[in-house]
């Protein structure tokens, strides 16, 4: 072991908390709404990894691209029939907003009813399970350890690549940025929401996807980092996919990091605690702050001192 | 309902089932109205009633029974201790229901004093709850303000889970029986206390809803700029009419605790308080207090048959019914949402009594209550509960 297990569980938790808080940032620009549906959207990855290791025996890693395309296909037909029909028929943010949350109910107890209908047919086990047995070992750590930042880098990477090289990735930040003009400007404004709308659902299934090699698994569990993802996002900005990479990352290691410390310090109770952290990031940057990292970045640009300290720790100025 | 409280025996059966719904209407008669309050007629998304309603709960077993304890040994009676963590759980089936309710079997003017000390207690913390709802809610965006009250639900549940001394961590607590007198089955009664309250909340929304301040409220919905330019104080009735929902919907934390007779957090979970008052909001029409009162009739009604005869239902689905509950749950809160946007009774025009509308110019203005809260008219650059500017 290179890394206390701590330490190794904070970062695979972080790495996944920021490809969530990702696909969070990437619907609520294009969509202007939040998706309360974006952790329950892991489990679907969650259970595939299931059924590809426990019944059908093959390395849950085999199962990623899988969970990708599912969750890609669902989140798109969620956007297709209720999603769009909603805001073609006049629903502003706070309509689509209980319709995510609708999904978000639906979705968790579909999961619970695929869980017990595999208990039923093959009885075993099927809430609470973790799949750290059909890991591969890499120098000398869990493999998933590097499977899961790879992952994260590798997104970042292609996410931006995307976003600022390609056609439709451009097309997406106009979406983004305003919907009308982008649509005046011969934009398929339909098409890019369907195309970011498969992208956040694949993204987030395939952190769920990696979620039970590590940590302990249900359809709760995956509903339950929906906190964790909004912090993440928020802290980041919502206006800003880069921003929600820092947030999301730092929000996922504070979690297990400041817990563990605070266990450390205070005494075992405090890990009863630990979904508090999230909210109270939440809470913090929404009553500081509501615009997050983002926000501050924009405050410090225009000020003077703020542009002086930019300088001094050497942040290459933008044109 | 009347024989059922004259009946001394214990009530099942159909009975039974009867008490139930009129028990879960009484209830979510007083959130759901309170949510249509805040939501339908002043545009405040309140997606955290569920905090309010465990702020009633946790008044109960944290204040009315440590109060009930503190008397009844000033009476004289012996008490098993109670002040650590651990007696306070142990003891607390000893203390509560053979000590306590055994003093209290004969003091019926203390059980009604201590029901309407409990009732008053929770009215005034759901109000500080509702001030201090209204803090984010002054700054944020409808859909910030969503999320901030959904996580204050969970967090608060979390609180309740560990701090032992409100309402006995995981395992719960009993709480006094306040009918502790009445020979019969108390749930009866319970259930006619809460209908009764139900009621009267609900008259009470509904004559404030046409009061001139109500018309404000409305109007500030509708306009708030238009509001403010006239002189009134948009971020102070706002805040009021938060505080004062929020203060009724404490009640129905409270008087189901008296049902139960025992205060768990698990009893006060989001989806239970939170969404399903909103589906029956959303389904009976929102702004509309008679389409609040149907919704609710109509979802109560549903949900307490399925739960009763949940094992002719278990055999048609082949999958637990709780599962089949959230569906049902996920499934009409879209398809109301799709298919019958206003609700089953739309909302309408207020008429104000004592003016002569024959007289006026009829005009039939459609009133749509999903364009209510004109978060998204500025294109999501400013904060929509209150006009305030993004960037100051």
């Amino acid at each position: 072991m290179l890394l206390p297990a701590i330490w190794m569980a904070a970062i695979i938790y972080a790495c996944l908390i920021t490809i969530l808080s990702i696909g969070f940032t990437l619907t609520y620009l294009t969509a202007k709404i939040p998706n309360f549906a974006h952790g329950t959207y892991a489990g679907i990855g969650i259970y595939t990894s299931y059924t590809i290791s426990k019944i059908f025996g093959f390395s849950p890693y085999l199962g990623f691209p899988l969970a990708f395309l599912l969750g890609g296909l669902f989140s798109v037909l969620v956007y297709l029939v209720v999603i769009q029909v909603l805001s073609r028929m006049g629903g502003g943010a706070i309509v689509l907003t209980i319709a995510t949350l609708a999904i978000q109910i639906f979705l968790q107890a579909a999961l619970y009813i695929y869980a017990f209908w595999i208990r039923a047919l093959y009885q075993t086990y099927t809430i609470g399970f973790m799949l750290k047995l059909f890991d591969f070992r890499l120098f000398d750590m869990p493999g998933i350890f590097t499977v899961s930042l790879l992952t994260c880098v590798v997104t970042v990477i292609l996410l931006h690549y995307m976003l600022t090289r390609t056609r439709t990735g451009v097309a997406m930040r106009a979406t983004a940025e305003d919907l009308e003009l982008s649509s005046v400007l011969g934009i398929d404004t339909n098409r890019i929401q369907i195309y970011s709308w498969f992208l956040t659902g694949g993204l987030a299934c395939l952190a769920g996807a990696m979620y039970p090699m590590w940590f302990m698994s249900s359809p709760l569990a995956a509903a339950g980092t929906i906190t964790s993802i909004m912090a993440g996002s928020l802290l980041g900005g919502f206006e800003n996919v880069y921003g929600a990479i820092i947030g999301g990352f730092g929000v996922g290691l504070s979690e297990i990091i400041v817990t563990f410390g605070l266990q450390q310090l205070l005494g075992s109770w405090v890990g009863e605690y630990r979904p508090l952290i999230p909210m109270i990031i939440l809470v913090a940057v929404l009553l500081i702050e509501p615009r997050g990292l983002q926000g501050i970045y924009e405050r410090m640009m225009a000020s003077p001192t703020g542009l002086k300290f930019l300088r001094a720790v050497g942040w290459k100025m933008e044109g | 309902m009347l024989d059922l409280i004259g009946s001394l025996a214990g009530v099942s059966g159909q009975a039974r089932l009867i008490v139930d719904i009129a028990m879960y209407f009484g209830l979510f008669l007083i959130v759901a109205m309170s949510v249509n309050f805040q939501y339908g007629n002043a545009g405040v998304p309140n997606m955290g009633c569920a905090v309010q309603v465990i702020v009633g709960g946790f008044t109960v077993s944290a204040i009315t029974t440590r109060l009930t304890f503190w008397l009844v040994q000033m009476a004289g009676v012996q008490l098993l201790p109670y002040q650590s963590d651990y007696d306070w759980v142990y003891n607390n089936f000893t203390n509560v229901s053979v000590l306590t309710n055994g003093y209290l079997k004969e003091h019926i003017f203390l059980c009604m004093t201590l029901l309407l000390f409990s009732l008053a207690v929770s009215m005034f913390l759901g109000a500080v709850m509702g001030w201090v709802i209204a803090v984010p809610a002054i700054r944020l965006r409808a859909t910030y303000l969503m999320i901030t009250l959904i996580t204050m639900a969970d967090a608060s549940q979390i609180i309740g889970r560990n701090v032992v001394g409100i309402s006995g961590g995981t395992l719960g607590m009993f709480i006094p029986n306040v009918l502790a007198f009445y020979p019969g089955d108390r749930t009866v009664v319970m259930a006619v206390i809460t209908l009764f309250v139900g009621l009267i909340s609900f008259f009470i929304f509904r004559t404030m809803l046409n009061s001139p301040y109500g018309r404000l409220m409305r109007a500030i919905r509708e306009n708030e700029v238009t509001v403010g330019s006239v002189g009134k104080n948009v971020v102070g009735i706002r805040r009021n009419i938060l505080m004062f929902a929020s203060g009724i919907t404490a009640l129905a934390g409270t008087l189901v605790a008296f049902y139960f007779s025992y205060v768990v957090e698990a009893n006060y979970q989001r989806a239970f308080w939170t969404y399903w008052p909103w589906l029956m909001l959303i389904m009976g029409g929102p702004g509309n207090n008679a389409g609040t009162f149907l919704g609710t009739a109509l979802v109560v009604a549903m949900r307490r048959i399925i739960i009763v005869y949940k094992w002719f239902f278990e055999g048609l689905f082949g999958f637990p019914i709780t599962y089949f509950e959230s569906v049902l749950l996920g499934t009409l809160l879209i398809a109301v949402m799709i298919f019958r946007p206003n609700g089953i009774i739309p909302e309408k025009l207020l008429y104000i009594p004592g003016i002569n509308y024959r007289q006026l110019v009829r005009e039939e203005v459609p009133v749509d209550w999903r364009t209510a809260p004109k978060a998204k008219a500025g294109g999501g650059k400013r904060f929509g509960l209150f006009g305030k500017k993004e960037d100051d």
